[in-house]
């Protein structure tokens, strides 16, 4: 890619007081791209979510957007700049309406007319978002409450959204409507950040991939070369590296 | 006591042997102080710095030890001093009756004529009010503390800042108990062998010395026993106590009881004094002086709070009175009106506010820290390579005792969470003696299954029979005295004791010392002590020299894989009959996670039965006997492990489905 | 008077002090909601909200009971008495918040709570020292106007208290329902992380959580005035408990709920006054938190904890 990549990290390096989360982690994610990060359990992916948002501050490290380095930029920031989450277990506001949790989506963007027009993107992207927008989100399903999770992101008008598990606890139609989405989603031009256990299902949507390892990026490459890599088992299913010293 | 002290680093020995000498002098300083000062004056308000000092005392168990914020501590204050007043005044007089002369004859009432019917004059003796005026105090502790010990910390300030009030209310309006704001008239001085100690502060300076040095004595002995051990690990992490086996009802009213005494025994010195009572002396003003008195000197900090006591009322009686002198004469000097009149000990209460305030923002831990810093550890000392071949020192561990079948038999477990089932319907067995590891992805319900058996989360049907005993609907300490362990996934240490305190917790249900032992300190109990002492650093030992070189070092101050070991450490000195290990290599490196990992197979050889959650599949490879694979609160296979990783349905819950696309 | 015209007058009365309590109620649950802080200074600025709507009234010349106003004047003067009182507490609020709280946000365990105790001893103390202890005489410009219905007497002072309390509940009702900020902070409340990553910037929210109830808490101490003619530097402590026992009835972290809580306290507490004598409704009060807490900590609405995970 000879372009300024859309985010990059180079180097970071992540505690939670002592423990070391990340080890020297680079990423980078390309405009229109879609990554996937995949990994084990415990490896550090939610950390570097977090860190992309800026909930947690690299110790060593820099983090640039879209040619700039962001390190020491609030999350609110981030987020008016372009960078949206879906969070773990979607984390709606449960007792604001459907309609409520899309505003604080765009919380951080001007009312008006292009509120209206982002939010009737949403609505056409998810006609039963529009159907449920006067419920209380803490009442609709699992599978509703990700699309909701996923119509709040795209209310923040994003250039980059950063997905932790969109699968997680869903039903196998809904895990698939939901990756038909971030494909629908990224061919209007956003970049996806997504870190997933779901490695196949990641892989058959995803550009390229990283493979974090007890926060060490182990393998990285095209969907295509992951999905060929036997390594990719060993990091699910748990380390072999431990011998002798 | 020598072989525990002469195990310590000599700077510890040099630590007590200080503190102990200046503990002396003080007391003689303050023993001949009236001889030489004989202001009576300044006499009686040293006294009065006394009782709050005792006060102090038994609010720094309550706040400082067990860590329950009592605003309304002066409530049990007010008791002990009612119940001496009322039993030694002329406020109460029943009408005699010959059912009274037992109680004439042994000194506790009289009778008294005042021209119309025989009455009853009570004259309970101070000496013998004393202890049951603590006692009286301490019933009431524990009937204000049991309805809302559940509670959480900062409902339960405002819940005492309401007992304080209302206690407060009774001595106003229960007129003739009370005499209400007028308060009780008559109050009878002490007598010692037929002395009076009437009205002159000497004795009473003595009394409230003696009381100091004995709630000292009585606070010091408590902290360094399995009771003030129990009290920081509940003020430090209620769980994580309770699932090392201590009873939380039990130790929190403790702590009620035990400061509520000291409040009780002190309102008896205080009102026998002062020889009245009025509703005032116990007002919301009297809990908040004491509760800066042991923020000032820091909570916990048993001297701490005693110099916070001595300070605050040294402030109140002569420093605030002498600087309004001094800014009157410097208003003389100058002619500003403002200072030529301003009364500094009107700004008493408003000083008390500024140094809450300022105290938390700047100093949290108070003048004296209850915690001391503790020299860093040499080069030498924190060298420390793999240890390869599991623990070390085995020998002074012994083996486990083999028992019959399977220790552990968990079936159709289901738990619910809101509507999310975490557990559905899971069964699994731990033989005597073996090892069984669970793994599964995120969110499948492993850590959940750990909960439910220790009796941290409850569970909608099922059972889990340990041994022959049902553990479900136990409390979580008594799951631990059934032989049950375990350490948490994000490690629950007790951040501000040091290692071998944390230790020593793990030993708590093993140990018996109650209260009066502890305070007594029989030779049952110092042999307790020195052999729970030597148990902790026997298990501390386990680790090489990890653990070793730094037991009197804080935990908090700790590397993550060292807290990890003392955790486990904590959990093997209860000598559980089964251990259960959450992921306990998580964020070691893969060295030490390969130590540890040989360390815990040591373990196993013992005999010890383990129960293990585990990420690191070569770690589960070279442990376990079983695997049992979760996934969504199911278990969808068991085997030997190398059987388990080929498993379809296993492969699917961590990789996902193949992608349709 | 008949026992129906009896309670009919107990029950204008607990309406009047409902008003009171819900309005500093509001206070308590908007901080506790956000940051799970029991704010020990709220019961002192309330008392300082009463002695600024005091002092207010005063530099317009009221003093007493003797001045009768009417129309705008009476109007006007009651508004800015209850502006300059609102915004007084709110900016007090505040920078408790800014320069006390803030440092201490990380800090685990009672160290922030132990902080609002503290400033509430230095609020007590300032106007002791500044205004002294004894009862004010709490200017009240209202005509005695009063309707009878049956045997009880409804005085305009009531009717104004009722409207002011709707009012400001309206408006708070209105702000966390509708506003930008409003719908932050009620995000923040149910899950603080969620609400942060949405690009709430937390500081705004705890901020306006802090003026919010202290203004309103300042609204209260002018109602108390005018309720009892009277202001008291001690006037705090009792009127916190109760409004804070109210929050916790109706379910701390629950807007609505404090304002049902407050009527609720309001109605006990006339009740109890008349039933078993004003001694002891401190104790009546105090026992229902103490069984609110112990059977239902949720209260009667339920409590808008945030989510722990």
């Amino acid at each position: 890619m000879a372009e300024t990549p859309l985010l990059e990290f180079k180097g970071i390096n992540t505690y939670y007081g002592d423990l070391h989360v990340l080890k020297d982690v680079d990423y980078t994610i390309g405009k229109g791209e879609i990554i996937s990060l995949l990994g084990g359990n415990a490896c550090g992916k939610s950390t570097t979510m977090k860190t992309i948002m800026g909930v947690v501050r690299a110790a060593r490290g820099t983090v640039t957007y879209e040619g700039q380095e962001i390190n020491g930029l609030a999350t609110s920031e981030r987020v008016r700049r372009g960078i949206a989450p879906v969070l773990e277990a979607r984390r709606l506001f449960p007792r604001m309406t459907v309609y409520e949790n899309l505003e604080m989506g765009a919380y951080t963007q001007p009312r008006g007319a292009q509120f209206e027009e982002d939010i009737e993107r949403v609505y056409s992207l998810f006609p039963r978002v529009k159907e449920r927008r006067n419920q209380l989100s803490g009442t609709l399903s699992g599978g509703e409450q990700q699309m909701v999770a996923i119509g709040r992101a795209l209310m923040a008008r994003p250039k980059l959204i950063c997905m932790d598990e969109p699968s997680m606890g869903l039903s196998p139609l809904f895990v698939e409507l939901v990756f038909d989405t971030i494909q629908t989603i990224n061919r209007q031009g956003v970049s996806i950040f997504m870190v997933e256990q779901n490695a196949n299902m990641a892989l058959s949507i995803a550009h390229r991939g990283y493979v974090l390892q007890s926060g060490v990026v182990v393998l990285s490459g095209t969907a295509q070369e992951l999905r060929e890599n036997e390594m990719i088992k060993q990091a699910y299913l748990g380390e072999m590296e431990i011998e002798p010293t | 006591m020598n072989t525990t002290t002469a195990a310590h680093p000599s700077a510890t020995l040099t630590h007590k042997q200080r503190s102990m000498l200046l503990t002396i002098l003080a007391f003689i300083f303050f023993a001949v102080l009236p001889k030489i000062w004989t202001d009576d004056g300044d006499l009686d308000s040293l006294a009065n710095a006394m009782s709050y000092a005792t006060l102090a005392l038994g609010l720094n168990i309550v706040v400082g030890f067990a860590g329950l914020l009592d605003l309304g501590y002066a409530a049990f204050f007010a008791i002990g001093a009612y119940y001496y007043g009322i039993f030694t005044s002329f406020q109460v007089m029943p009408v005699w009756s010959d059912a009274w002369a037992p109680l004439a004859y042994v000194g506790l009432v009289e009778k008294l004529n005042q021209g119309g019917p025989d009455l009853v004059h009570f004259t309970l003796s101070f000496w013998l009010a004393l202890p049951t005026g603590g006692v009286i105090a301490a019933f009431f502790g524990m009937l204000f503390g049991f309805p809302v010990l559940r509670l959480r910390g900062d409902y339960l300030a405002i819940v005492t800042l309401g007992f304080g009030e209302i206690v407060q209310i009774c001595a106003r309006n229960m007129e003739s108990l009370t005499n209400g704001a007028a308060g009780l008239n008559g109050v009878q001085g002490p007598k010692l062998f037929g002395y009076r100690f009437g009205v002159h502060s000497e004795p009473y300076y003595y009394v409230g010395l003696l009381l100091v040095a004995f709630l000292v004595f009585v606070s010091f002995r408590l902290r360094g026993s399995r009771i003030g051990r129990a009290w920081m690990a509940i003020r430090e992490d209620e769980t994580a106590a309770s699932a090392m086996g201590i009873s939380l009802v039990n130790y929190k009213l403790l702590a009620f009881a035990m400061g509520a005494a000291f409040a009780g025994m002190t309102g008896v010195f205080f009102v026998a004094k002062l020889q009245t009572a009025t509703p005032e002396m116990f007002n919301s003003a009297v809990s908040s002086m004491l509760l800066v008195m042991v923020v000032l000197g820091g909570m916990g900090s048993v001297w701490g709070v005693v110099v916070g006591a001595v300070l605050l009322q040294l402030m109140q009686t002569w420093f605030l009175p002498q600087s309004s002198e001094w800014l009157h004469s410097i208003g003389k000097l100058t002619g500003i009106g403002f200072l030529q009149t301003v009364d500094m000990v009107q700004w008493t209460q408003l000083i008390f506010g500024v140094i809450l305030v300022l105290m938390m923002l700047f100093r949290r831990q108070g003048l004296i820290p209850a915690v001391r810093k503790v020299a860093p550890l040499t080069m030498q000392q924190q060298t420390a390579s793999v240890v390869r071949g599991g623990f070390v020192g085995l020998d002074k561990i012994g083996r486990w005792a083999p028992g019959k079948g399977d220790a552990l038999v968990i079936k159709d477990v289901v738990v619910k969470f809101g509507g999310l089932v975490a557990l559905n319907k899971v069964s699994l067995t731990v033989p005597d003696g073996g090892v069984v590891a669970v793994i599964g992805p995120n969110g499948s319900g492993k850590s959940t299954l750990f909960n439910v058996i220790t009796g941290l989360v409850e569970a909608d049907s099922g059972s889990i029979s340990f041994n022959g005993v049902e553990l479900l609907g136990l409390a979580p300490h008594k799951v631990l005295e059934a032989g049950v362990a375990r350490t948490f996934q994000n490690i629950r240490l007790f951040p501000n004791l040091n290692v071998l305190e944390n230790i020593l917790i793990g030993e708590h249900a093993r140990l018996k010392t109650g209260p009066f032992g502890a305070v007594i300190r029989p030779p049952s109990v110092v042999r307790e002590e020195n052999s729970a002492v030597q148990w902790a650093k026997d298990i501390a030992a386990m680790f090489s020299n990890r653990l070793t070189p730094r037991l009197d070092q804080t935990v908090s101050g700790l590397s993550y894989a060292n807290r990890r070991r003392v955790e486990i450490a904590r959990a093997l000195a209860s000598r559980p009959k089964i251990l259960l290990l959450d992921e306990p290599t998580a964020g070691m490196n893969p060295a030490e996670s390969l130590e540890l990992a040989e360390q815990i197979k040591s373990l196993h050889d013992l005999g010890l039965t383990i129960l293990l959650i585990e990420h690191k599949l070569d770690v589960v490879t070279r442990l376990a006997d079983n695997v049992i694979v979760l996934d969504h609160g199911d278990k969808i296979a068991e085997g030997l492990p190398d059987d388990v990783r080929k498993d379809e349905e296993v492969l699917r819950a961590y990789l996902g489905r193949s992608g349709g696309h | 008077m008949t026992a129906g015209d009896l309670f009919l007058q107990q029950a204008i009365n607990g309406l009047s002090l409902g008003a009171m309590y819900s309005l500093l109620a509001l206070g308590f649950t908007l901080v506790y909601g956000i940051m799970e802080l029991i704010n020990f200074s709220h019961f002192n600025v309330f008392m300082v909200g009463a002695m600024i709507a005091m002092l207010t009234l005063q530099a317009f010349g009221l003093h007493g009971q003797e001045t009768i106003l009417t129309g705008l004047p009476l109007i006007g003067v009651l508004l800015v008495a209850f502006i300059v009182a609102m915004t007084v507490c709110g900016f007090i609020g505040v920078a408790i918040e800014r320069f006390l709280l803030r440092p201490l946000r990380s800090v685990k365990g009672p160290a922030a709570m132990i902080t609002t105790i503290g400033v509430s001893y230095i609020l007590f103390n300032v106007v002791l020292l500044t205004i002294g202890t004894d009862s004010k005489n709490f200017p009240n410009p209202l005509p005695p106007i009063t309707w009878e219905i049956g045997g009880a007497v409804l005085r305009l002072r009531e009717i104004l208290i009722w409207v002011i309390a709707l009012v400001l509940m309206g408006g708070l009702t209105y702000f966390v329902t509708y506003t930008k900020l409003g719908k932050a902070m009620r995000a923040t409340a149910q899950d603080p992380e969620a609400a942060r990553m949405m690009g709430v910037e937390v500081d705004q929210v705890v901020m306006s959580a802090f003026f919010l109830g202290s203004a309103l808490a300042g609204a209260s101490g002018m109602i108390f005035g005018l309720y009892y003619n009277l202001a008291k530097v001690d006037i705090g402590f009792a009127s916190g408990l109760r409004a804070f026992t109210a929050a916790v009835l109706g379910g701390i972290g629950n807007v609505p709920g404090a304002m049902l809580g407050g009527v609720l306290i309001g109605l006990i507490e006339s009740a109890s006054g008349q039933l078993v004598g004003t001694a002891w409704s401190d104790v009546v009060i105090f026992g229902i938190l103490v069984l609110v807490l112990v059977f239902r900590p949720a209260g009667l609405l339920g409590r808008l904890a945030p989510n722990k995970s």
